[in-house]
């Protein structure tokens, strides 16, 4: 074919220009986490106009969440945003090995993340903190719904182990326990209630239902301001009783966890009253939650990078992945103070 | 390049022999930081961690004993976008590329704002101020609100000073 001819004949070709001097794979992912981007930032937004326009936000501790624990798993996915970026400067200088080497750093630390994060979760389920019905238990306040669901509760476990066909001396416990907490913390508070319906009395019974079995993590003292400042003159001496810690008295820190009566039995998963909780559970599982989905992507296409050669060839996969990896870490860098810290 | 020439007549071909070029430029020419780029990264990985701790300092007893937590949050806010900056221009490179990353980066922060702006006013209109009251059903379910706020001392000690006065809002 004369192309020359052809060329020189038509007077002029247009000229070529890429629309970004970067390969098309690079323009495509920067584009890709531009709309991650808008993701998160939705629910970040979102989770910042429900936690400030919400009338109360647990503690972290009311809602076991361990700011070390937090921190650790920041400081892990850091390094595997090092470990990545080093995997790349290995397979720009063609040292394959190497760049596999950190690829596989990268996915041990990613799997590091997330088994912290599967042991946080179960930490949470273990204490009734579940987004809905029936597994979670959280309740917002201790009124008298509340009182109903920790009666309705008992009345459930006590006629599960009536009906066994062999009483053992465990389940004759168990039952002791459960009639136990009818006598002496639902049936006073539910009557006060019910007699005398304005008076503090009622609300102290069923604050100190509520404390029995999920007490508060910030020890004595500051259990004793916050019912004062909610205007109870004398704070019930039988509260103290169940927050155990000696140490956070003295120290005046939140070290130790003082137990309730779902810690000490935990067959009886009665709800608990966690001022905040529902929603907090809600945004709690859903940020998390869709921040691990993404850390597992990332990690398969780890996996999948393990099985190439990664050299001189395949460093803008490389820099792709890292690209995605970076943008994981920025997430969870606001993640972070945000869920932990605030 | 000279386009009229036989390898550049068909333009799908064009557009192969851009990439080849590109990669082979790359594979040539690598970046001017590359000698001596790992010690940034390991720089940059040390000063991340560094901010980490300082975020994490809010979390200690001395610290919120005498630090406001507006002042705390403010600090925890001002760390994580120097910490997500460090990322961004070090790790994912951004500081060496070309103006291209302007194209991508300032639409995104604007729109970023934006977002975040807009929805104050959301926070206001769900608290009990001037311009919105609770609900009934608000009212009915949602917990109580909590009189004290950040450091209890303090607060504590403002009641003691000033017996009459409002505790502050949440």
């Amino acid at each position: 074919m004369d192309n020359h001819s052809h060329g020189r004949a038509a007077g002029q070709m247009f000229d070529y220009h890429p629309a970004l001097p970067i390969p098309n794979g690079k323009t495509f992912m920067w584009l890709f986490l531009s709309t991650e981007i808008m993701f998160f930032a939705g629910l970040i937004g979102t989770y910042i106009v429900l936690r400030f326009g919400a009338i109360a936000w647990p503690r972290t501790h009311d809602v076991h969440l361990s700011e070390p624990i937090g921190a650790f798993n920041t400081f892990v996915l850091i390094c595997s945003s090092v470990t990545i970026v080093l995997a790349l400067e290995a397979a720009k200088r063609n040292k394959a090995s190497e760049a596999k080497g950190w690829v596989l750093m990268t996915l041990l630390l990613g799997t590091v993340f997330l088994g912290v994060k599967a042991y946080e979760y179960q930490a949470k389920f273990a204490h009734g903190l579940y987004p809905w019905y029936p597994t979670g238990l959280v309740h917002e306040k201790a009124d008298i719904h509340y009182a109903a669901a920790v009666r309705k509760r008992l009345l459930a476990l006590k006629s599960q182990y009536e009906t066994q066909p062999e009483r053992t001396p465990e389940i004759e416990a168990r039952l002791g326990v459960i009639d136990q907490i009818s006598r002496d913390l639902v049936e006073p508070a539910e009557l006060t209630v019910r007699n005398d319906p304005d008076s503090p009395e009622g609300r102290i019974l069923l604050l100190k239902l509520a404390y029995a079995i999920y007490p508060p993590q910030y020890g004595p003292e500051s259990a004793a301001h916050v019912a004062a400042a909610n205007g109870f003159e004398t704070f019930p001496v039988e509260l103290v009783a169940y927050l155990h810690d000696e140490t956070a008295a003295a120290s005046g820190g939140d070290h130790g966890h003082a137990h309730g009566l779902n810690d000490e039995h935990p067959w009886l998963r009665l709800p608990i009253m966690v001022p905040g909780g529902g929603l907090w559970t809600s945004t709690y599982f859903l940020l998390t939650g869709f921040h691990a989905l993404h850390v597992l992507v990332g990690l398969i296409v780890f996996v999948i990078m393990l099985t190439m050669t990664l050299g001189r060839e395949q460093a803008g996969l490389i820099e792709n992945t890292g690209l995605y990896w970076h943008f994981v870490d920025l997430v969870w860098i606001f993640l972070f103070p945000l869920l932990y810290l605030f | 390049m000279n386009f009229g020439s036989p390898e550049t007549a068909n333009m799908t071909d064009l557009g192969h022999k851009l990439e080849e070029d590109f990669k082979h430029y790359v594979a040539d020419h690598p970046d001017d930081h590359d000698h001596g780029g790992i010690g940034k990264y390991i720089a940059v990985f040390v000063a991340l961690c560094v901010l980490t701790g300082a975020s994490f300092l809010t979390y200690a007893p001395w610290w919120r004993e005498h630090v406001p937590m507006e002042a705390s949050r403010a600090l925890m806010m001002a760390v994580s976008i120097t910490k997500a900056m460090l990322v961004i221009m070090f790790f994912m490179h951004l500081l060496w590329e070309a103006n291209w990353k302007w194209v991508l980066t300032i639409p995104a922060s604007c729109m970023s704002i934006f977002l975040l702006l807009m929805l104050i006013p959301d926070i206001g209109m769900r608290q009990n101020n001037g311009f919105a009251r609770y609900s009934r059903d608000r009212l009915l379910w949602a917990a109580d609100p909590p009189k004290v706020v950040a450091s209890e001392d303090r607060v504590l000690e403002e009641q003691e000073e000033h017996p009459h006065a409002p505790a502050p809002a949440h």
